[in-house]
This record gives structure tokens, C-alpha cells and sequence, in this order.
């Protein structure tokens, strides 16, 4: 066993040999290879990227919930509800009240309202996505305070003016004192911070399905405070005019009691709401069912990719197989000798073995480097996550060894076919 | 130990099949006992060549019997043919047939490599070779940057890596200037006084001459055989 592993230890170094004396040509020979090997990683990262991105917002969004949201229905013709000062649409306290009542399966409804203000401290502004919430909202989303203390009971009662901000709001704002305790104008209501969350943002599917502007900062002041101070009612500067509408429930956090009713609980709220509703002015988002669609669209972009992987795969096997018929013929010599001198055509078939293996492991190799460039670029360009496993690299190296060996088994039993004395007559 | 080294038996050899055979070899017996030093000589087309494959467990008699060392080869398949010529047989050719991206020592190697020598036994085994034929100083060359004579001598030692019953020069000067065209059959002679069993198969009247045994083939057949008077008399 040890001397045969010598043996092979033996074939390897000449075969790196052979590579390394006609370099160009190796390269070319292992193009295909590199592009292959290239594209299966990166399609397996960019995946399960996509796959740790959806996982991580279910995370935050929690299996259990439903989110319904309010949305602005679709612009009628010119009707009735035109003549109103303000524009009425999305879920109402009644909706809310009557998924208490009915639903069984319903384990607790949180309601959200949402106002869009301008942020003020000193002389800087941005623009705010005002959230009220009921205390428990923060832990359920996984909003875990990093200074300061999260909104209580005690302010949901006294409707108190206090807010807890996100970090990144601080450094837009470019306040440099301790944000703890400081005031900050919303609207024209004055806040004092009393809690900054650790996490800059949610993930993006999180921010979907929560209907949380991407432009705007989040700010979440208690639930009453909210109804309050700012009410319904929401004015929307937008070209010159002021669009006014009125939403009682900008959102409602539906718990469902187990994982499994959050299907049959969602069936009930949309009955629910489709009875109540005349126009579609509020949407349901599952949580579990964005893993699904983002499957389903993952699944065509994977078989486009296993697609162009496995052609360039191919490829790259023809390339090395057609390089180890011209090297044969052009050591047409070498394997003469090599059998005179007792090679055996089992040695002669494993020595052209090893040498495209070796082939097929070193452009694997730059195969693996190629994609994780192009995995870089994807990344900056694009903004997709990507996710490198240590076994997508072992499992392309396995394959691109396999596609070389593979390749290279045609060749190899040519040579260990050729008639030694012919073969030593070559010249 | 036989003393017969090589033993061929009416050995025929066809080339093709059917009414197209073109029979090469005509029924050849040839003795050779251990130590002996023997040229074959003979016109292009008179077989030699063909007897010398056969000689060398390149190819396989289509009749007849050989005896190699105490065995019978002429029925071995490919993988037996191989073993024997790893194991029995050591090839000096005419173009040296050295293996170019190998360095001198690595190339000497090559036949221990199939018999799957240990590494460190090979290198010891082969530096003893190449000293033997002086060429100590080139272990690290490559082929190319060598000259003839040197090359030849690479090939010797290659041939005698895996202590051979018997040793097959085919033209090994053939290719080199008379004057290490020489010092090789310098070498060749002390094999021979060594007591190495060596056939040479050669045009060089001159060289035949010079041996103690010449076997002269004409149309695929022994046409005649010389031995000096020495060595008869040993």
C-alpha cells in the first residue's frame, strides 16, 4: 500500500510537472473547468444566501405572527368619496375588535399606527416613520434594546412622550452626546429618547412585509401616545397639494396560538376582512409563506444556474479530454518507453488518471477563486447576500476532480492500448 | 540458477491474419547461456528486429516456445509480458528513447518506480548506476542538455536498474560518434566481463567481429553462427 502510494505521490508531481512546463496551454486547457466550477459556486452561495436572508427575517418576523397591513387601494374615477376632505381606507377598530371576538385561534391582535413626521434635533432633519406600538410589539419583532429601556406599560398608560430610536437615526441625525435622555422633535410633539435598539435595520424582506419605508427612520413611541397626539388622521405633502387620509389601524400584528393554525388563522382573517371590505385595502403577510415564494423563484434561478454550470462542466471535461488525446499522441514516445521499461496498461492508464485529475483539482482550484471574485462583485453590485460553506467548495473540488477523471478515462485507455513497439517506433 | 537464459524453440512469427500472413520469422532456435556476449546481425527485412521484440518480451511468438530465465513466456498476456520485461529484461535502443521532462537520475529510476520500489532505495540504487558509468555529476540534468555518448550511458544504467538476466542493446551506437560510440562498447564489455548476459543487435560489420558469439539472420531464418576460439575453448 505505502509503495503504491509512493507510486501515485510519484505520478502527481509529474503530472504538475507536465502542467507547469507549458503553462498557457494548461490554462486553456482548464478554462471551461474554471468558468464551471466558478459558476457552481457561486450559484450555491448566492442561494443560500438568499435562503439565510429569508431564515433570519422569519426569525425577526416570527412564525406565529400574521401581519395585516392597510394599503392605499388603487385610485377610483372620480367618485362620491372625492368630495370627502380626506381620503378613508384600510382596517378599521371594528375589523380589529371582531378577529378578537371570533377568532379562536387567535392568541393576542397588536395594533400598529403609523405616522410619517418630520425628526427634528437642533438644526438637522430627517424624515421619520413614527411607529405606535403596545410594549410587547418590540419583543416579538426581536428588538432588543442596546441603551436605555425599552417602552413600558407604564408609558402605554400615561401616554407618555417618550420614543426609542434605532442607532442609525442617531448618526443621521449626527448627534454626538449621549442620545439617552435627549429631545427630539416630532412633528410638532417634543420626545424624549429613552431607548436606542442595538441593530441598525431590519433585514429588506422584514422591512417588506412590515410596510416599513426604506427612506425613513423608524420611531417607535407608545401605542395611546400615538393615537393621540397624531390620531388618524395622516397629511402627505406630495407636488404642491396635501393628500389627506384617514387610517384607523395602519397595522395588526395577528399571534396565532401555535405555529401550525398560522395557515387556517390567516384563511379566517381574509374571509373576515373580504366580507367587511368593499374595496382590497389591506393585504396579509405570512412570514412563512415569503420562505415559500422566495423558494419558488430561488428554484427557476437554480435550474438556469445548475444549467449553465453543467454546460460549462461539460465543456470543460470535452476541453480536457481533447488536450489529453493531442498529449498522447505527442508522447506517443514516452508511453513507448514507459511500457518497454515494464509499465504495465494499468500503470499507463492511472498515470494519465492522475495527470487530469491533477488538472481537474488545480482548476477547480481557480475555479473556486474565480467564483468567489465574482461571488465579491455580485455582492457589491447587486447587494444580494451570499453565504460560502466550506463544503461548496469541497463538494466543486469533488467535482471538478470527477468531471477531469471522467474526461480523462477515454485518453488514458488509448494510451494503455497503443502497441508498445509501434509506440516506440514513433517518432 | 539455469544456465540457459534465453531458449527459442522453432519460433515462428506471423504478421496478419489469414492467406494476407506474412510470415516474418520462420522457425528460429537460439541458445543462450548466462554470461554470454552476442551480436545479431543481419540485412534490413531479415528479421532481426522482429526476433528482437520477441527477444525482449515486446511481442509474443505466434508459434513456438521461449524460455526466459527458466520460464516460459511465449503464452504470458500483456500484464505478464510487462512484469517479465520490468523484472528480467534491460533495453539500451539506438535513440537512447530517454524520457525528456525527466532529469538523468529520475529517468534511471523509471523502471524501479514500476516495481514499486521504495523511494529512498531507488535514489541509493540508482547514484550507484550513474556513478558506475560516470556520470555522478549530471544527476540533475535533463536529457536535452546532455551529448550522445552521455545520454547512451544514462540508458545503460536505466537497463541495468533492475539487475536484468539479460540485457538488449538494439543498435546502441548507432546514433553516436566513433569515439563514444566506443567508450559505450567499453562499457558493454565490462558488463560482459562482469558476467552480464548481453545480445546486441547491430549493421557495424566491425563490432559483430569484435564479440565472442555473432548470430547472422537472412530471411527470417539463422543463416549462420560464429563463435571465437576463446570463448570456445571456455
Amino acid at each position: 500500500m505505502a509503495a503504491w502510494l509512493g507510486f501515485v505521490a510519484e505520478i502527481v508531481v509529474l503530472g504538475l510537472h507536465n502542467l507547469l512546463r507549458n503553462k498557457l496551454r494548461s490554462l486553456l486547457t482548464m478554462l471551461g473547468m474554471i468558468f464551471g466550477v466558478g459558476s457552481v459556486i457561486a450559484m450555491l452561495s448566492v442561494g443560500a444566501g438568499a435562503r439565510h436572508q429569508i431564515l433570519a427575517s422569519i426569525g425577526e418576523l416570527g412564525v406565529r405572527n400574521i401581519i395585516v397591513n392597510s394599503i392605499r387601494p388603487p385610485q377610483e374615477k372620480k367618485g362620491d368619496e372625492s368630495e370627502s376632505w380626506a381620503e378613508r381606507y384600510g382596517l378599521t377598530f371594528r375589523d380589529r375588535g371582531l378577529i378578537e371576538e371570533t377568532c379562536s385561534s387567535v392568541e393576542r391582535v397588536l395594533p400598529v399606527n403609523v405616522t410619517k413626521k418630520r425628526v427634528w434635533y437642533g438644526s438637522s432633519r430627517v424624515e421619520g416613520s413614527v411607529l405606535g406600538v403596545l410594549p410587547e410589539h418590540m419583543a416579538l419583532f426581536g428588538m432588543t434594546v442596546g441603551r436605555g429601556r425599552p417602552l413600558s406599560e407604564l408609558d402605554e398608560r400615561a401616554a407618555a412622550h417618550v420614543c426609542v430610536i434605532r442607532s442609525s437615526l442617531v448618526r443621521e441625525l449626527g448627534v454626538l452626546r449621549d442620545p439617552l435622555g435627549m429631545s427630539l422633535s416630532v412633528g410638532s410633539f417634543s420626545f424624549e429618547v429613552v431607548g436606542v435598539l442595538e441593530d441598525a435595520r431590519f433585514q429588506s424582506h422584514t422591512r417588506k412585509a412590515l410596510a416599513i419605508d426604506d427612506r425613513a427612520q423608524e420611531i417607535y413611541i407608545p401605542y395611546s401616545t400615538s393615537m393621540r397626539t397624531f390620531g388618524t388622521l395622516s397629511v402627505v405633502e406630495r407636488a404642491g397639494q396635501s393628500e389627506k387620509s384617514i387610517v384607523e389601524l395602519d397595522q395588526l400584528i395577528v399571534i396565532a396560538k401555535t405555529s401550525e393554525l398560522v395557515f387556517p388563522t390567516s384563511r379566517i382573517l381574509s374571509s373576515i376582512l373580504d366580507s367587511l371590505h368593499k374595496r382590497r385595502d389591506w393585504e396579509i403577510v405570512i412570514p412563512l409563506e415569503l420562505l415559500q415564494q422566495s423558494e419558488k423563484t430561488q428554484a427557476v434561478f437554480n435550474i438556469v444556474m445548475v444549467l449553465i454550470a453543467a454546460i460549462s462542466l461539460v465543456v470543460g471535461g470535452i476541453g480536457i479530454a481533447n488536450i489529453m488525446l493531442a498529449t498522447i499522441t505527442e508522447r506517443t514516445r514516452e508511453i513507448g518507453v514507459r511500457r518497454a521499461l515494464g509499465a504495465t496498461r494499468r500503470d499507463v492508464v492511472l498515470q494519465f488518471l492522475i495527470e487530469t485529475a491533477v488538472i481537474g483539482l488545480i482548476g477547480g482550484l481557480i475555479g473556486c477563486l474565480f467564483g468567489l471574485g465574482v461571488i465579491e462583485l455580485l455582492v457589491r453590485f447587486t447587494g444580494w447576500t451570499a453565504l460560502v460553506e466550506p463544503q461548496f467548495i469541497a463538494a466543486s473540488l469533488g467535482i471538478s476532480a470527477a468531471v477531469a477523471v471522467l474526461s480523462g478515462i477515454y485518453p488514458a485507455r488509448r494510451a494503455a492500448q497503443l502497441d508498445p513497439i509501434a509506440a516506440l517506433r514513433n517518432e | 540458477m539455469p544456465e540457459r537464459i534465453v531458449e527459442l524453440e522453432q519460433v515462428e512469427k506471423d504478421y496478419g491474419q489469414g492467406a494476407a500472413a506474412l510470415t516474418v520469422l520462420k522457425g528460429v532456435s537460439l541458445v543462450i547461456e548466462r554470461g554470454e556476449f552476442v551480436a545479431i546481425v543481419g540485412a534490413s527485412g531479415s528479421g532481426k528486429t522482429t526476433l528482437m521484440n520477441i527477444l525482449g518480451c515486446l511481442d509474443r511468438p505466434t508459434r513456438g516456445a521461449y524460455r526466459l530465465d527458466g520460464h516460459d513466456v511465449s503464452k504470458l498476456n500483456d500484464f505478464g509480458l510487462s512484469r517479465v520485461r520490468n523484472q528480467r529484461i534491460g533495453f539500451v535502443f539506438q535513440s537512447f528513447n530517454l524520457i525528456p521532462q525527466l532529469t538523468v537520475v529520475e529517468n534511471v529510476e523509471v523502471p524501479l518506480l514500476y516495481s514499486r520500489w521504495p523511494r529512498r532505495d531507488r535514489r541509493r540504487r540508482c547514484l550507484e548506476l550513474l556513478e558506475a558509468v560516470g556520470l555522478s555529476h549530471r544527476l540533475n540534468h535533463h536529457p536535452t542538455q546532455l551529448s550522445g555518448g552521455e545520454c547512451q550511458r544514462v540508458a545503460v544504467a536505466r537497463a541495468l536498474v533492475n539487475e536484468p538476466a539479460l540485457l538488449l542493446a538494439d543498435e546502441p551506437t548507432g546514433n553516436l560518434d566513433s569515439r563514444n560510440g566506443e567508450e559505450v562498447m567499453r562499457i558493454f564489455g565490462e558488463l560482459h566481463a562482469a558476467g552480464r548476459t548481453i545480445v546486441l543487435v547491430t549493421h557495424n560489420p566491425e563490432i559483430a567481429q569484435a564479440l565472442p558469439r555473432t548470430v547472422e539472420m537472412r530471411d527470417g531464418l539463422v543463416l549462420r553462427e560464429r563463435r571465437a576460439a576463446c570463448e570456445v575453448a571456455n
